[in-house]
């Protein structure tokens, strides 16, 4: 099946590591040209270098998402770069924490307006598409209970929401809007990575709680978004993917 | 990327050049001296009853009549305060038939009597009362109780029970130029602790005078510390080596999350995780700046340390059995006492100060409480060190195992053990065991 991604223009926040990472090399992988951005020019370059040796365009640079303006300016001048924009995909994030309410300020700049402000900024250049998609990447955290109520939780799921109202509204500009819940996935680096060194008995028994007996991987989770993002994915508008290899309990009707 | 340090030029009253490492070879350190009871007689007349050694804090007995009993090996000392307000020490041991004069602990007394006839010492250790004194037809003893070599320094006070020791700032080198920026006497107590350990006294040591075994038993502390950029310096009897805190391990991938105990040195510094933008390997450079600018509005005055010294851990062997681990808010102490007979068991103090705020009144001392091994948790990192011991004990006695295999991360360990046999054998005299 051609999902027929080739030739496609996307922008991704937060892409130099982790899940981020791995979805803007699939999609490479496929033919699409790139736009990143996260908090560190170097990491930015390297991954840059990655992409264009897939034999892409990819443009990008280090910037702070809490910083709206310059994060605004970011996703049109991106857009300016490639010469348009099919495909949105917000993933950076605030991260977990339980520190103070001001975890809540972070994750709601973060997560929730660098998703808003993406979405605002990006579709002027989307409604041009055609094809736009926008995908949101949210958590399973959102729809079940784990670990312990954090801002990262309830701010994750207001994306959900946001989510499929969009879809509702823009579906006349031809623009789809998804959401896409990984469970807990194993990256180098990553939480699940300290967690595994750190606390070894509770990283065991979340393995154990997972129908295949292991955590799914980052590539795992990029196949999924990019399916959502590409043409492949016409019909699919306003719907909540998990992507989880069976982890959460929940049956969703 | 190598860990940025406090270097010669920048401010610093605490030295942090780099000692030239000492050349003490590659040998294996004889298992025997962790478990002969001959060894451990030759440890005690020719070490022991040589060192100075740690026996209270000078808080601990602030007016006339208080004292402290404390122990090492077989004896008992009792350190005084006098009417004077000077402070002397002295065998706790009745001058009549030998019977102890005080259980060991903390006290305040007028004079000391004996249980048995009431034999009684003054705070001087002079004589005061003997019963029925006409019935000693050869008079009475010349001296009263026999008076310890005792001494001050860093807010804790020393005795000796050699009569012709050297005095303590002799003994105790460098240390004092070293520590006296940390104001010890600005610290309270917070802990009192003795465990009694199933192990010979110098593994407890040698568990405190390495970072190698972090990425074994305490694999948390690599989102902690930085266990492989240590500084190690070994100054005559005594070292140190210092442990970046408030960063990562280079063996892990660095984290795009703080790590929660990372984020807790951010929160004891007053520090928002959540308002924090950097990465996390920026962090402990983030931590010292804030404490250095918002230390003083805190009522902590930092004004004597270095920027390292507001995150990292100035770790100290005080030679032979006083493990600091110095940081700027707080202080860890461990003292660790030999076992009276067994070489396979001694005595883990552990004691805990923080730093108080300027103007805040000293706390109430905590009592001392005494546990066995592992009746009870001194936290996860220690009790990841206790749980070790007692099998590095039993395989010392193995015929499998001939003795200590050290690496360079491990120096310490091995100048320790040279130090010992310094003064076991004498000087450049080392053999085995």
């Amino acid at each position: 099946m051609d999902l027929g991604l080739k030739g496609k223009k996307a922008v991704v926040t937060g892409a130099t590591k982790g899940i981020g990472r791995k979805i803007v090399e699939a999609l490479a992988d496929e033919g699409v040209d790139i736009a990143i951005c996260s908090r560190t020019a170097e990491e930015v370059e390297e991954t840059l270098a990655v992409l264009r040796a897939k034999g892409v365009n990819a443009v990008g640079e280090a910037v702070n998402v809490r910083d709206g303006e310059a994060y605004k300016a970011w996703i049109a001048k991106a857009g300016e770069q490639l010469g348009g924009i099919d495909i949105l995909i917000p993933n950076v994030s605030g991260g977990a924490g339980m520190d103070s309410e001001k975890n809540w300020q972070r994750n709601f700049e973060v997560d929730v307006m660098g998703s808003v402000r993406a979405v605002e900024t990006a579709v002027p250049f989307l409604k041009k598409s055609g094809e736009g998609s926008v995908v949101f990447i949210v958590s399973t955290n959102a729809i079940e209970t784990f670990a312990a109520p954090m801002a990262y939780n309830a701010l994750k799921a207001s994306l959900i929401t946001y989510s499929k109202q969009l879809g509702q509204f823009h579906g006349k500009r031809r623009i789809r809007f998804n959401a896409l819940s990984p469970g807990p996935i194993f990256v180098e680096g990553g939480a699940w990575d300290m967690i595994k060194t750190s606390q070894p008995d509770f990283y065991n028994a979340t393995i154990a709680a997972h129908p295949f007996g292991r955590m799914g991987s980052a590539e795992e989770v990029a196949k999924a978004v990019a399916f959502l993002a590409s043409p492949a994915a016409s019909w699919v508008n306003g719907t909540h993917l998990i992507v989880d290899g069976g982890y959460t309990k929940g049956v969703h009707f | 990327m190598p860990i940025k340090r406090v270097k010669p030029g920048d401010f610093t009253r605490t030295p942090v050049e780099k000692a030239p490492d000492p050349q003490l070879g590659h040998a294996i350190i004889a298992k025997e001296r962790y478990t002969s009871p001959d060894f451990m007689k030759l440890e005690w007349e020719r070490m022991w009853k040589r060192s100075w050694l740690m026996g209270c804090r000078e808080d601990d007995i602030p007016e006339p009549g208080d004292y402290v009993c404390t122990e090492i090996g077989r004896e008992a000392i009792l350190i005084v305060r006098q009417a004077d307000m000077s402070i002397r020490a002295f065998y706790n041991v009745c001058q009549h038939r030998g019977n102890r004069l005080v259980p060991p602990g903390i006290g305040k007394l007028k004079s000391f009597k004996c249980a048995y006839h009431h034999w009684e010492y003054g705070l001087d250790g002079d004589f005061v009362r003997i019963p029925d004194k006409e019935t000693f037809p050869q008079g009475t003893p010349c001296q009263g109780l026999p008076e310890v070599a005792c001494d001050s320094w860093g807010s804790f006070v020393w005795y000796n029970l050699n009569k012709q020791a050297e005095p303590l700032a002799e003994f105790l080198g460098v240390i004092p130029e070293h520590l006296d920026p940390y104001h010890f006497d600005r610290m309270a107590m917070t802990r009192d602790w003795t465990i009694e350990w199933d192990c010979n006294w110098k593994a407890s040591v040698d568990a405190f005078n390495e970072s190698y075994h972090v990425q074994g038993i305490h694999p948390q502390l690599l989102y902690y510390l930085d266990d492989l950029d240590i500084q190690i310096d070994c100054y005559g009897r005594h070292s140190r080596y210092l442990v970046p805190f408030a960063t990562t391990s280079p063996r892990v991938k660095e984290t795009s999350d703080i790590p929660p105990l990372i984020r807790l040195i951010m929160k004891q510094a007053g520090m928002d995780p959540a308002d924090f933008d950097g990465k996390t390997r920026e962090v402990r450079l983030a931590v010292q700046k804030w404490k250095r600018e918002n230390g003083a509005a805190q009522g902590y005055d930092y004004s004597d340390l270095n920027d390292d010294q507001l995150t990292d851990d100035y770790h100290y062997l005080i030679f032979p059995n006083i493990t600091l681990n110095v940081h700027a808010d707080d202080l860890m102490l461990f003292r660790q006492r030999p076992h009276p007979t067994d070489p396979n068991n001694m005595f883990y103090d552990l004691q805990n100060f923080r730093l108080l705020k300027q103007g805040e009144e000293k706390p109430e001392r905590p009592e001392h409480r005494f546990y066995r091994h592992g009746e009870k948790s001194l936290g996860q990192v220690l009790d990841q060190d206790a749980y070790n011991l007692p099998g590095v004990q039993l395989g010392m006695q193995s015929e499998g195992f001939p003795g200590l295999w050290l690496g360079d991360q491990e120096l310490r360990i091995r100048h320790f053990h040279k130090v010992i046999d310094d003064y076991v054998y004498g000087p450049d005299q080392a053999e085995t065991p």
